[in-house]
């Protein structure tokens, strides 16, 4: 057996080209495509894991934000009811308050009208009782009771101060009587007012039933009375102060 | 019958026979270089059935290099597919009536054997320079550097003679069978010699991987511990 370096050498030769061959047409095109195939897949798989990343971080802020809606909810929801409690104390109170007024306006009211209910029932019933004693009281008109009461009438002349007296003296009298006077009583009458305020008397004598009984004896600037009617009228005062 | 050690010259370009075997393997590389640029002519992103298939053996080839020699597949890609493909295809060339497998010869052996030797240099070199390269031989002693010598050119021997035992050994049992029995008795060993052919390729690709790594891992280690 004998070698044939020729053969050999070009054998060489050839397989060395087809190495380069190869490698120029099959193994780099390829391993490059490959190659290329992976930085693709892998720069998809970046992208996915950055849209996965993204979606995870919408999703985490959407649940975030249904949280916060949540508690803003039940925030809203406590401050909804804190308000509806003050409001509805805020009314309450006022209600109250309302009713309160209107009760003591009623009650004022009421105390008001029964008073003067009152009033009137008590100004009628002394108003009957005066006129009731006024009617009594005209049985009893008679001469010892005018008697009586020009005592009475001296009486509070003579209790009067001398300016008082002056003033009730100054001018012309007038001595009214709820009847006509005798001439007997007229000169009683002018005898008795002429020893209180002097002798210098000018004195007239009129009649008003309305009296009753009693003397009223007026002058310019003063006037002094003693008649039922005035003590009536006296009591239907004090009646009508003390309601 | 002619023998198969023998190499017939079919023409001489000048002074060089060009032998059969030299032919067939021309005619080899215009194949596969022709089918390979056909076939890579429009790669894209979207593989067709084709490029898939071409993408897998790729794969398959840097998957046995990273398993074998234990390092990224791109500087020896080229070398050990290129290994592989051209001794299927001519292992297999012998299904073409007429046509006998140019690794039956001794010559394309050897180039083969050959090229794996200069590509154990060329890498080893690469790897931890000349010093350490040739300090590989000292590995783990000295008095190894006779023995390591020896053994780096005993074992391109022996991938020599394996692949021309192997094949050559075929073709001739086929050849006698078919002289002896007739045309369809030497199918099964047809076969046989194709499986024997595809393993023989593998064997080869990966005794040129494991021959590499071992001067690849020497070498770096002599380059990171300089004695």
């Amino acid at each position: 057996m004998t070698i044939d370096w020729w053969t050999l050498g070009l054998q060489t030769v050839n397989v060395a080209v087809l190495v380069w061959l190869l490698a120029r047409f099959f193994w780099r095109p390829v391993s490059a495509m490959i190659a290329e195939r992976q930085v693709a897949a892998g720069k998809e798989l970046a992208e996915a894991a950055a849209r996965q990343a993204e979606a995870e971080k919408a999703l985490a802020d959407i649940a975030a934000t249904r949280a916060g809606l949540a508690k803003e909810r039940e925030a809203l929801l406590v401050a909804a009811a804190a308000e509806a409690d003050k409001e509805r104390a805020a009314r309450l109170e006022k209600a109250t308050r309302e009713i309160a007024a209107l009760h003591d306006a009623a009650k004022a009211a009421v105390t008001k009208e029964r008073e003067a209910a009152l009033a009137s029932w008590r100004g009628h019933a002394a108003t009957l009782a005066v006129e009731i004693a006024a009617r009594l009281l005209k049985r009893l008109d008679g001469a010892a009771v005018r008697k009586a009461f020009l005592d009475e009438l001296l009486h509070e002349i003579g209790g009067l101060t001398q300016a008082q007296r002056g003033d009730l003296a100054g001018g012309a009298l007038e001595l009214v009587s709820a009847v006509p006077l005798t001439d007997a009583e007229q000169a009683q009458c002018r005898a008795g007012l002429a020893q209180a305020l002097g002798p210098d008397l000018q004195l007239a004598f009129t009649v008003d039933a309305a009296q009753i009984a009693g003397f009223v004896l007026r002058g310019p600037r003063l006037a002094v009375s003693d008649s039922w009617r005035g003590d009536l009228d006296r009591i239907l005062a004090e009646l009508g102060d003390d309601a | 019958m002619k023998s198969p050690l023998a190499s017939t010259a079919l023409f001489h370009l000048g002074p060089v026979p060009v032998t059969e075997a030299v032919a067939v393997t021309w005619a080899i590389m215009a194949l596969l270089a022709a089918g390979a640029w056909l076939a890579t002519r429009r790669l894209s992103l979207q593989p067709s059935r084709l490029q898939a298939c071409l993408e897998l053996i790729v794969e398959t080839v840097d998957s046995q290099i990273r398993d074998t020699m234990q390092a990224e597949p791109p500087p020896y890609r080229a070398f050990i597919g290129t290994l592989f493909a051209f001794i299927f295809v001519a292992n297999w060339s012998s299904l073409v009536p007429g046509v006998e497998p140019p690794t039956a010869h001794l010559e394309t052996d050897a180039a083969l054997a050959l090229l794996v030797f200069i590509a154990v240099i060329w890498f080893g070199i690469r790897a931890g320079g000349v010093g350490g390269y040739l300090a590989t031989f000292a590995s783990p002693s000295p008095l190894m550097i006779p023995l390591n010598f020896i053994e780096s050119l005993t074992r391109t021997f022996s991938l020599l003679v394996r692949l021309f035992g192997n094949v050559m050994s075929g073709v001739f049992v086929i050849g006698i069978v078919l002289s002896l029995a007739g045309l369809l008795v030497p199918i099964p060993l047809m076969a046989l010699d194709l499986l024997t052919g595809a393993v023989q390729a593998y064997i080869f690709a990966v005794l040129a991987m494991v021959f590499i790594a071992g001067a690849l891992g020497e070498a770096k280690s002599n380059k990171r511990t300089p004695t």
